[in-house]
């Protein structure tokens, strides 16, 4: 039997599979698959590994995901509030840091495993890889030091330090944050993840401009992946667009895998890497919500029209809402399986 | 004077996209040392330089959320200096009230939008994070504001019964929605251009900058 591991490789050496692999990030859906609310859901280990593995089990895509949300990294390092919705992602509910002094204080942990926010985590990704290792891509979301300083001081106030703020007290913030970076996604990889996704809006041009990403952002990049390489690392912006620095991510950080945003476009995205790398094609999963089935069918056959030729093509969604239907993922699915059978 | 408005814009322009705030606050300094009335600064500089940043965004898409902050930043700080300088009072264009839908706790957005209206000398009443739909509505009839703002950086903010719905059925409810328009802004919406009309927002914007534009045309609408 095909698995999404032997979909993935092929992708990534050039060669087919029985079809492209297809990267569905079902997250906040496990709990709706188990039937409980999202904060009992994120509580366990065990329910996000169970409903990861049931619904990849019943949508048939290649991946599974050790993600809880995202707000998960500010509770490493002191969060204490995060604030649960009925029916979406949840938020961070307290900033740690309030002002300067605060940078000056916060302390990385040396050990994250031994961290009891890490906990649950570390429980569902024992699971996943007892059940699926090495047969299912097994996903870690990690956030780059250049964008968790959102999560940590706001996004408001993160941007006025970044561009207004005195450069000693922003680059402090930043060592700490990537110095946790390191630690985290070494982390992952030693508890099993294969697939690390190294989310950072402040590596698109939607967010600074052209002269900041190449003066600010590739030198605390190379910082972050320095000691542990690149290996398994997907680039991925947050949804925010990247074909303008593709091209510099691949010469200066060496990175294989990109995860577009589906307003980049796709075909442009891949005549840029042009062999060089894995390409993923993303759908703009806010419109699943309401497209028609034949919409859906329609965005599929375009986009992977845009991205098969060549190969070293994957299809992925964003982080999909809580409110597309079902049929609607299913209708996606059959879609791909269909047009991107090889 | 022709020639130094014309300079000082270019400068300031440059400046902005360099996102080097210093450097902007200079080319303003030493325009108003050559002799450029305060005026001048705001609606022949400041605004046309906001005004020109629309442009380059819907024209080729280019410039970034550092840029919006930084134009919106400077420019709002720039027109605040200038303002109690001006010969004659200044005209306020509107009011508007502005916050993120229930639930949501990401300002940056809203922040942007706030620095560029008070650039254009539209008073603001920001009403900060995780803003119920009563407390908009509230606000705006208190204030007697022709515009509410709804900034929401998820999709179930944006959808959601609390959100900009919640905000439509009170005005709707109470009467009010030819004195009071909606309009909204963030992400989801830059992902989905129609998600506006599902909200039953009267408006939105694909950015801070752009956002100036359009409540000013609410507010010309909403006091027609």
């Amino acid at each position: 039997m095909i698995t999404g591991m032997d979909r993935l490789t092929a992708a990534v050496n050039g060669t087919t599979s029985d079809r492209i692999p297809v990267f569905c990030n079902l997250i906040d859906q496990g709990a709706k698959e188990l039937g409980m609310p999202l904060k009992q859901y994120f509580s366990k280990g065990e329910y996000v590994a169970e409903a990861q593995l049931r619904m990849r089990e019943k949508y048939g895509y290649d991946n599974v995901w050790s993600l809880f949300y995202v707000g998960k990294e500010a509770e490493l390092l002191g969060c204490r509030r995060i604030i649960f919705a009925a029916e979406g992602s949840p938020n961070v509910g307290e900033m740690i840091l309030k002002n300067y002094d605060d940078i000056h204080k916060l302390q990385v942990p040396d050990d994250l495993t031994g961290h009891p926010a890490f906990e649950e985590p570390l429980k569902c990704l024992k699971i996943l890889r007892k059940e699926v290792g090495g047969r299912y891509p097994i996903c870690a979301y990690v956030t780059a030091s250049m964008t968790l300083p959102a999560m940590l001081i706001g996004m408001e106030k993160w941007m006025e330090l970044f561009l207004l703020g005195p450069a000693e007290v922003r680059d402090e913030l930043l060592t700490k944050c990537s110095d946790f970076f390191r630690k985290e996604i070494e982390a992952y990889r030693a508890a099993g993840a294969d697939i690390l996704v190294y989310a950072n809006a402040f590596g698109s041009t939607d967010f600074i401009p052209m002269n900041l990403f190449r003066e600010r952002s590739l030198y605390w990049m190379k910082r972050d992946l320095q000691p542990g390489g690149t290996n398994g690392l997907v680039y991925y912006c947050g949804g925010a667009r990247m074909n303008p620095v593709i091209d510099q991510v691949i010469e200066q950080l060496g990175i294989t895998t990109f995860y577009l945003s589906p307003l980049d476009d796709l075909a442009e995205g891949k005549k840029i890497i042009n062999g060089r790398a894995l390409t993923c094609g993303v759908i703009n999963d806010i419109k699943l919500i309401d497209w028609s089935k034949e919409e859906i069918r329609t965005e599929v056959k375009r986009m992977l029209a845009a991205g098969m030729p060549g190969g070293k093509f994957l299809f992925g969604t964003l982080v999909m809402p809580y409110a597309i239907p079902e049929e609607n993922i299913r209708t996606m699915l059959e879609a791909v399986y269909e047009t991107g059978s090889q | 004077m022709n020639e130094l408005v014309t300079a000082t814009t270019r400068k300031f322009t440059e400046a902005i996209l360099d996102t080097d705030r210093e450097r902007a606050l200079q080319a303003v300094q030493y325009a108003v040392d050559q002799g450029l009335m305060p005026e001048d600064v705001v609606f022949r500089v400041v605004i046309p330089t906001i005004d020109r940043m629309v442009r380059s965004i819907s024209e080729n898409f280019g410039a970034s959320l550092a840029q919006h902050f930084i134009t919106s930043q400077i420019a709002a700080e720039v027109t605040e200096q200038m303002i109690p300088k001006f010969k004659q009072r200044k005209n306020v264009i509107g009011h508007v009230v502005i916050g993120t839908s229930q639930g949501d706790f990401h300002g940056l957005g809203k922040r942007i939008v706030t620095g560029c209206l008070k650039a254009m000398t539209i008073d603001v009443t920001d009403l900060g994070l995780n803003v119920s739909p009563q407390r908009f509505v509230e606000a705006a009839i208190e204030g007697k504001a022709q515009v509410i703002g709804i900034s929401s950086m998820m999709i179930h903010t944006a959808r959601g019964e609390t959100g900009c719905l919640g905000v439509r059925k009170i005005l709707q409810d109470a009467g009010m929605e030819h004195k009071i328009k909606i309009i909204v802004g963030g992400a989801p919406y830059r992902y989905d251009h129609e998600l506006y009309k599902m909200v039953k927002a009267d408006a939105w914007a694909d950015n801070g900058i752009e956002a100036g534009e359009v409540i000013s045309k609410l507010i010309r609408e909403a006091t027609s």
